[in-house]
């Protein structure tokens, strides 16, 4: 099993950070490789069990359910139902921690999962930086902040 | 329970800053309001239930007792057996975190305890700001900011 972890700091209040990313089927709007979502069966995105209907940039369609959120905590879960990606079992962890020096933001995004035999690093690096590294620099500069 | 939440980042890998703090008798290495500590009964400083016998810079005497120790998921957890401050029930932690993305950590200092209404906030605010933020800005001096 892989896991991969990623984690950053952004200058800006985590509650500003945790209105944006706590949004289950927002990540079309900030996230460089999501080109649409939906939620199915029309439930609110903070409805804990919805399903997020959503096709990448590059044509792949994935579902992926809520498993945890935290408004408290300023986290949530989630795993992968169906996908044409070949990531198995993947279940991932997105948290939020102030930063009460300098009233930033630490930012820990983090997974597991099976892939097909030999490409566990392929896919562990697809993960690690073309969604979270990615999606950490899409934030900021959605939000119109520098990296901290 | 009133509770202090304090949280910084330092520039330097969580291993090398975990080096600094790790050492139960080590306070007065790293810490500006510490002026001398020894460990009681001449244990190791990383025996779980070992206890620090240390005096602040103005004269205040204080003892406290080692709870958890983690090289792992470094944190380490003390309760305050005996101290000049008006509370109890005691129980700080201090833990690193790493940031994969530059070469810098992620630092938290929490503490709980018991104290009268009316010393509440004075008792967070100083804890916060003296010891945890105090002790925050000695490591960001010594690893550059």
């Amino acid at each position: 099993m892989a896991r991969v972890i990623r984690s950053t700091v952004i200058d800006a209040p985590v509650e500003a950070v945790w209105d944006v990313i706590r949004d289950f089927n927002g990540h079309d709007r900030w996230h460089p490789a999501v080109a649409a979502s939906q939620i199915e069966r029309a439930r609110p995105a903070d409805c804990v069990g919805c399903v997020r209907n959503f096709r990448l940039e590059s044509g792949e369609t994935l579902r992926e359910q809520l498993l945890t959120l935290s408004d408290l905590e300023q986290t949530f879960s989630y795993c992968l139902l169906d996908t044409e990606v070949p990531l198995f079992n993947y279940v991932a962890h997105v948290r939020l921690y102030p930063v009460t020096d300098g009233d930033r933001t630490m930012w820990e995004w983090e997974s597991r999962f099976d892939t097909p035999k030999g490409r566990e690093d392929e896919l562990a690096d697809l993960v690690a930086n073309g969604v979270y590294v990615a999606g950490f620099d899409a934030i900021a500069a959605h939000m119109g902040i520098a990296d901290a | 329970m009133a509770r202090v939440y304090v949280s910084s980042v330092i520039n330097a890998p969580a291993q090398q800053v975990w080096e600094r703090v790790r050492d139960f008798n080590g306070l007065p290495k790293w810490h500006p309001r510490i002026r001398d500590s020894r460990i009681e009964d001449a244990l190791p400083s990383d025996k779980v239930g070992c206890i620090r016998n240390f005096s602040l810079q103005n004269g205040d005497n204080l003892r406290e007792q080692l709870l958890g120790l983690s090289d792992y998921d470094m944190f380490c957890t003390y309760a305050i057996l005996e101290s000049p401050m008006p509370l109890s029930d005691y129980i700080a932690t201090l833990r690193l975190t790493p940031v994969t993305e530059g070469e810098r950590c992620f630092i938290e200092w929490s503490a709980e305890f018991s104290c009268a209404p009316e010393d509440e906030n004075d008792l967070v605010e100083g804890i916060g700001s003296n010891v945890f933020q105090g002790g925050f800005d000695a490591l960001k001096r010594h690893f550059g900011g």
